[in-house]
């Protein structure tokens, strides 16, 4: 009997065990794909220069522009829905929340140190860019685990070459 | 004689319990792996320099994923853009401002048939695992 006990003990040991590997494994490549769709936004957003001031030959970001694009792309990589609640096949569960955007333009003095303490955000820009931040949380399969969410930031600067 | 009959009872457990998370691995890594490449591709495809995925960077990345352990003849990619131009030409790069769409699948195949032993349905082998990602191309043509 003592064995049998043994053995469903161990049965359960292992299983917890299984279950928090495969929980922190797909947390960290969430951790990945987060990263590269705010890294992907931040430069869609960057990209949207400002034509009137380009006119003028003053390289500078269209802001109303920049963050449509920052949210559009932002959208399409995470498959998210109008109010960045998820859509089926997206990796997440609860919605996205934009919490630090702001566009560098060029109306300050290069290079910019752009500080942002309240989500730890330490920046250098060496021309107009676009600085963002995303919260979001791990869709957990088991309650081994505690809650994990992450503040995911990015910056672009526009390219040259538009 | 107890023993051997708890054993027997519990052999198909057992097994279950030391292959199925090799197999849950092998589907998180492989699914990590498909990720990479579409990051890689689109960083290297929206590129000032390229701006188009065509057929020979995906012939290249079937076999960097051959390596990796892939079939090559079962991975599918779809390039698109977000305007609907093809992306695939590389004599008509997608210009800087349109966005490049990849996404990279491959069949799950037979790594949940391991469930069978604790009586789960396993998920149907020609299900798709997939990777997609989306990047805005910065291709300016030269003046």
């Amino acid at each position: 009997m003592d064995k049998f006990l043994m053995m469903v003990l161990l049965l359960v040991f292992h299983m917890r065990l299984m279950a928090l590997q495969l929980d922190e494994e797909r947390a960290m490549h969430l951790l990945f794909e987060l990263k590269h769709a705010v890294n992907r936004a931040v430069h869609a957003a960057a990209q949207q220069t400002d034509a009137a001031l380009l006119a003028q030959g003053v390289r500078a970001i269209d802001e109303a522009r920049a963050e449509e694009w920052f949210l559009d792309y932002l959208r399409a990589n995470l498959r998210l829905d109008e109010h960045l609640a998820p859509l089926p096949g997206s990796p997440l569960r609860e919605p996205v929340d934009v919490v630090v955007f702001d566009v560098i333009n060029a109306d300050e003095t290069f290079p910019y140190h752009y500080r942002n303490a309240e989500h730890g955000l330490d920046v250098v820009l060496y021309g107009p860019g676009v600085v963002a931040a995303i919260r979001a949380e791990y869709p957990r399969i088991y309650r081994f685990i505690s809650p994990i969410g992450w503040t995911v930031k990015g910056a672009a600067e526009l390219v040259p070459g538009g | 004689m107890k023993q051997i009959l708890v054993f027997v009872l519990f052999s198909s457990i057992l097994c279950w319990m030391m292959f199925a998370p090799v197999y849950r691995h092998v589907v998180i890594l492989r699914q990590a792996l498909l990720q990479k490449e579409v990051d890689y591709m689109l960083e290297v495809g929206a590129s000032g320099r390229y701006g188009y995925i065509d057929a020979e960077m995906i012939r290249a990345s079937r076999e960097r994923l051959e390596s990796k352990g892939f079939n090559p003849s079962l991975l599918e990619y779809a390039v698109g853009t977000t305007s609907g131009e093809d992306a695939t030409n590389p004599a008509k790069p997608v210009l800087r401002g349109t966005g490049i769409r990849l996404s990279i699948s491959y069949p799950y195949g037979k790594l949940f048939a391991v469930d069978r032993l604790i009586g789960l349905d396993p998920v149907p082998g020609d299900v798709r695992m997939g990777a997609s990602g989306v990047k805005m191309s910065e291709y300016v043509p030269d003046m």
